[in-house]
């Protein structure tokens, strides 16, 4: 086992952990606003994650380069994905959650 | 009539990344032999790539840069591609498409004849199949109406 | 080190049957597009995963690349839709 295998399943287990997290969140969270903040940046991080431990697995060549072009790819791609969601949910009048006031 | 989208980000990043999406696309054409690819597969990410366009920047400016004349001329000479290289094996004294006939006219070893063959027809099939899917999202789009400037 | 991408990939599998009852209760059809979205990355690692059980990795890259970027299309496609309220396209 050497060190970049140990770091590698490192890494995998991370993604692992903030895929569940990022799931966690999908399912439980009230509002379609707070579900997309869950999935953009629970989702993006833990696909980087799982990315850079391939990587370590691989090592220096031709498939190792071709995993950080995804790397790349889905780091520039998914912000603008869910900006784009979140920009029609906004335009076609979806009601953001509000924390009922208690009167007293 | 598909509108301009008014956000910055979305046209900016579409625009950065069309480019590198059809690079893309041709190296599939290319590896159709080693690895998962080909014509077919190389030629719908091109046209997801002119798709992409039109979603971002409306359809009259997409137009601009890919008139619907060009786009014809694009599906035909894929087309011609394909047959051409079918009907010179069958000049060559061949059957259709035997691609070993090839040899004599480019001097080059049997197997790497056919190699090539194959990698012209992967090229003919890729540009038929971008052309064809832009055309049929344009004509949904518009609702079959023709050209746009019948309008104003 | 082949049982414990098995492990991972099963663990990936389970995340998206839990995601899939947002597909199918979401309350809207806005629940359900970020919905797919998430379960287009899960699968995407998937992808990637058995090409590492498998020892073939290089299939396995070009086809995850392919699917990342039509998944991409996919939602920008459908948040375009859904912002033209009336229109047709």
């Amino acid at each position: 086992m050497s060190i970049t295998t140990i770091l590698a399943v490192l890494f995998m287990v991370g993604g692992l952990f903030f895929f569940t997290t990022a799931t966690i969140g999908i399912l439980r969270f009230p509002d379609f606003f707070t579900r997309l903040h869950a999935t953009g940046k629970g989702d993006t991080l833990a696909v980087l994650l799982f990315l850079v431990g391939f990587c370590f697995y691989e090592g220096f060549t031709l498939t190792g380069l071709k995993i950080i072009f995804i790397a790349v790819f889905m780091f520039l791609v998914q912000p603008t994905a869910t900006h784009a969601l979140s920009r029609a949910g906004f335009r076609c009048g979806v009601k953001p959650w509000m924390k009922k006031e208690d009167k007293k | 009539m598909i509108q301009i989208s008014d956000d910055i980000i979305i046209k900016t990043i579409a625009r950065v990344l069309v480019p590198f999406i059809q690079l893309f696309a041709l190296y599939v054409i290319m590896h159709g032999h080693h690895s998962p690819g080909g014509g077919f597969q190389g030629g719908v990410i091109l046209g997801a790539s002119l798709v992409l366009l039109v979603i971002t920047h409306g359809l009259k400016d997409t137009q601009k840069r890919i008139s619907e004349k060009s786009v014809a001329i694009f599906s035909s000479l894929g087309v011609l591609v394909y047959g051409g290289i079918g009907v010179l094996c069958v000049i060559l004294l061949g059957n259709f498409l035997d691609y070993s006939k090839l040899a004599i006219l480019l001097n080059v070893p049997l197997a790497q004849a056919r190699s090539l063959g194959i990698l012209g027809v992967e090229i003919g099939v890729g540009l038929a199949v971008m052309a064809v899917m832009f055309s049929i999202f344009c004509n949904i789009a518009t609702g079959g109406r023709q050209a746009e400037e019948d309008d104003d | 080190m082949d049982t414990f991408f098995v492990v991972i990939g099963m663990g990936l599998c389970i995340l998206v049957l839990f995601v899939l009852y947002r597909v199918v209760y979401g309350p809207g059809v806005f629940n359900r597009v970020a919905a797919l979205s998430a379960i287009g990355n899960k699968t995407l690692i998937i992808l990637l995963i058995m090409g590492f059980a498998y020892h073939r990795v290089e299939m396995f890259i070009d086809i995850s690349m392919v699917y990342a970027l039509l998944n991409f299309i996919g939602t920008i496609a459908a948040s375009k839709y859904l912002e033209m309220e009336g229109s047709t396209l």
